[in-house]
């Protein structure tokens, strides 16, 4: 199914990952040893992000915060998105980053 | 103000390192017979900004929160590795081995006040 | 005598405790109050997972250079310095406490993590 993301413009590759960070499936311009990688990265950036939106809500008491829906690292090039357990890399000039996040927030659901 | 010279006469130093702000590697020496490369220590450096940033919010998080002060602004973050333990202070760090970790000495030479007692 | 009553009771130590890598549980002893502890359990528990994300990725993009697993990490503030090692926190005085010694005692006493963190 998350194939079919890899038909957006600008989409590079797309990975889904498991809880513990283990790759699920990919698809894109990547091997097997780069998606594994790249599926870890988001496992453990989510992490991250989730921590950081815990104490964000926690200092500001400010709802809505948490739990994060995602989020958007942008290099010059390239940039990486990831919604849930699904993460995609991305052209920057190719690519939609507003459709981009909307599919892969859709797709997270299914 | 620190140099690299005094950071590599602290015990044991395998490295000093000076660092932009956004993390960047801007100069350092390395200790022969060791692991550590000028890559090794530019993702270091910027581990220690991304980390002195995110400690810099929850200083001001927590001081706001709770009223107890004393944590900002960030004076120096350290991150202890299997092996080797990495001090940092504002722009310049330094690499020693766990066992040999001096960090009232390293704080000091980083030019941060306060060592201990 | 555990970690955390050891470490507690070291001269400059404010308060030590534990938190779970889940983040559901943390226990702790010193001068800190229940709300505080339990910030500063979410806050420790969240620095630890990006310094842990953070080694793996140097150990993965550079060679096994003795930086990874990750034991710890320390912030030094103003007043203040909280130190980690695996899921042990504690705060210290910075002008009572020597953070070596504390370091020393969290080093050797403090069990290195292994697999997930969990």
């Amino acid at each position: 199914m998350i194939k079919r993301l890899l038909a957006l413009d600008g989409v590079l590759v797309v990975c889904q990952f498991r809880d513990d960070g283990a790759l699920v499936g990919g698809y894109g311009m990547m091997d097997e040893a780069q998606m594994a990688g790249l599926a870890k990265f988001a496992h453990d950036y989510k992490r991250m992000v989730q921590g950081n939106a815990d104490q964000l809500s926690m200092f500001t008491q400010m709802r809505g915060w948490t739990p994060p829906g995602g989020w958007l690292v942008r290099g010059p090039a390239r940039s990486v998105c990831s919604v849930g357990n699904l993460v995609c890399v991305v052209d920057n000039a190719e690519a939609s980053l507003n459709e981009i996040m909307q599919q892969l927030t859709e797709a997270a659901h299914w | 103000m620190p140099d690299l010279d005094s950071l590599m006469q602290l015990d044991g130093a395998m490295a000093a390192f000076r660092f932009s702000d956004k993390g960047e590697l801007l100069e350092h020496r390395i200790a022969p017979g060791n692991e550590l490369t000028p890559d090794i220590l530019d993702l270091l450096c910027h581990v220690c900004v991304a980390n002195m940033a995110i400690a810099t919010m929850q200083a001001r998080g927590w001081e706001k929160m709770t009223g107890m002060g004393g944590f900002y602004p960030i004076q120096g973050f350290s991150m202890v590795g299997f092996e080797w333990t990495a001090i940092t202070g504002d722009g310049w760090g330094v690499v020693v081995p766990n066992a040999r970790a001096d960090f009232e000495a390293a704080w000091a030479a980083l030019g941060q006040q306060g060592g201990g007692p | 005598m555990s970690i955390i009553s050891e470490l507690a009771a070291v001269r400059g130590v404010v308060a030590a405790g534990e938190y779970s890598y889940r983040g559901d549980r943390f226990t702790f002893e010193g001068q800190l109050d229940e709300d505080k502890a339990r910030m500063a359990s979410i806050m420790c528990r969240a620095t630890t997972m990006a310094v842990h994300m953070q080694v793996d990725m140097m150990k993965g993009l550079g060679r096994d250079c003795g930086c990874a697993p990750a034991r710890g990490w320390v912030v030094r503030g103003a007043r203040f310095s909280v130190c980690v090692i695996a899921n042990v926190f504690c705060f210290v005085d910075n002008e009572a406490a020597s953070l070596n010694e504390v370091l020393e005692l969290m080093r050797d006493k403090v069990p290195h993590q292994e697999g997930e963190l969990v």
